[in-house]
């Protein structure tokens, strides 16, 4: 009886013990999980997790904000020149001709991911001294087996020295393209990338087509990339030509670049401006959400602001240029005003 | 052998030998400039000739940035060796470099000559300089 009571007290210490030892592990695997991806959070006691490009919230806002021009979307580009076909509709036909159509220019709109740089390689396989003045050449070898992606593949480069290494990525870059060819790419980056001929290219306003380039020939999170993408934001926000970019692609981008680097307020005043009070409210939504710390998102959630409230707390609080975004809201409220008068 | 399906063994077509990989030339012999190709064919075929299946490529020229390129299929490398294939001895030595294969002996040896005939000129071309200072 004693020997049954003890077992069943054991039994039970144990099942809690092994409860214990299965939610420090999902603790330790979550705060491990935590502060690899918020570093700058991991001194605040609440462990909240910085929202990504890629998280599907952050998505809906960006392609509200970007609109959907199908006249732009859908412009000339320049292409093969091919005879315009006429087609005979009804009215329903035509309808779901501009419901494909829309559903295509969504397609479209697909945003460029935007990932963090990254990290060099230099992996050294093996270091044969034996081998030491073989040939006055490197060898480069490559693993063309088909059915492997190429970040997973394997491109190792014998050096003159004996040394095999892993290549870089600039190295593996051109010989995936030697290999692999893509279209539009080409081995060496055009000189249109430098940053003289940049200047040239924004003054005549091709900041798409420079977009578009960059996204043929660099991949995502390559170090060109990034510093080309910033330069064409940093050049749009200083000239405020944010209109170029709306309708594309590429302006889910900007907003995000522009919000983690809090200089929002051309953008603010450019909506505004527009009358796009739906499209300002996201963004100050979303800026609230990427800085949750900010005073403007602590405000916001306090009162429970919404619609032309959070706009004003947000020129209250965090706006650089203040005196202009409250003329914009007054400019808009009277127009809003006027017209429903 | 188990690798050769039904169908080739029913052609009954003639081969003498076993399958090597080995290095074939490409570009025909017009241009003078050699490339080659690592291919998996019968011994006793011509070098250049048809071949069972193209397994990579070896440029013997280095590029702007020298490098020589060389491709190689690791997957169907592995499938060809397992079925009896042999390596000949450029192709053992191109991928003892690239560490698919264990290092082969003739290259350190080849190394170590190398090294050798180049320690003589460097040890000749001071000897030359001094001479003709001297005169």
């Amino acid at each position: 009886m004693a020997a049954f009571s003890a077992a069943r007290c054991l039994f039970r210490s144990y099942s809690l013990v092994k409860n214990v030892d299965q939610n420090t592990g999902i603790l330790i695997r979550c705060s491990r999980r935590m502060l690899c991806s918020a570093p700058s959070d991991s001194s605040s006691p609440d462990a909240h997790v910085k929202p990504q490009f890629l998280d599907s919230e952050v998505q809906d806002i960006l392609t509200r904000i970007t609109g959907l021009n199908l006249e732009k979307v859908f412009r000339p580009i320049k292409q093969e020149l091919k005879p315009p076909k006429y087609k005979l509709m009804t009215d329903a036909q035509l309808e779901e001709a501009t419901q494909s159509a829309r559903e295509q220019a969504q397609r479209l709109l697909k945003m460029p991911p935007v990932l963090p740089e990254r990290k060099p390689i230099n992996d050294v396989l093996s270091e044969d001294k034996i081998l030491e003045g073989m040939d006055t050449a490197k060898y480069v070898f490559t693993d063309i087996t088909f059915n492997i992606p190429h970040r997973e593949r394997f491109i190792v480069i014998r050096e003159p020295t004996g040394t095999l290494r892993k290549a870089s990525w600039e190295e593996r870059d051109r010989i995936l393209q030697v290999y692999f060819p893509k279209e539009g790419r080409r081995l060496t980056a055009p000189p249109v990338f430098k940053e003289e001929n940049l200047k040239m290219v924004f003054g005549q306003d091709r900041h798409e087509d420079m977009l578009d380039l960059c996204q043929v020939q660099f991949e995502p999170d390559s170090s060109e990339y990034i510093r080309v993408h910033a330069a064409t934001y940093e050049d749009l926000e200083k000239m405020g030509k944010y209109d170029l970019l709306r309708s594309t692609r590429h302006f889910g981008g900007l907003v995000w670049y522009l919000v983690n680097a809090r200089r929002v307020d051309g953008l603010m005043i450019d909506m505004l401006q527009k009358d796009l009070l739906q499209d300002a409210v996201s963004l100050v939504g979303l800026f609230n959400k990427v800085h949750p710390h900010s005073e403007t998102a602590q405000e916001a959630s306090s009162q429970q602001a919404y619609g032309l409230d959070l706009l004003k707390i947000y020129a209250k609080w965090e706006s650089q240029r203040a005196g202009y975004v409250e003329l914009a809201l007054q400019a808009y409220e009277q127009t809003s005003a006027e017209s429903t008068v | 052998m188990v690798c050769k399906s039904l169908a080739s063994f029913l052609l009954k077509t003639y081969h003498g030998g076993h399958i090597v990989i080995r290095l074939a030339m490409a570009g025909h012999k017009q241009s003078n400039r050699p490339f080659y190709r690592i291919v998996a064919a019968y011994n006793k075929r011509a070098r250049d000739s048809k071949y069972i299946e193209q397994l990579g490529s070896y440029d013997p020229l280095p590029n702007i940035y020298n490098e020589k390129l060389v491709s190689f299929n690791s997957d169907r490398i592995k499938y060809w060796m397992g079925c009896g294939a042999h390596p000949t001895k450029p192709v053992a030595k191109l991928l003892g470099f690239a560490g698919f294969f264990p290092l082969h002996p003739m290259t350190v040896t080849e190394a170590e000559r190398r090294r050798a005939l180049t320690e003589q000129a460097e040890g000749a071309a001071p000897e030359e300089v001094v001479k003709q200072q001297e005169l």
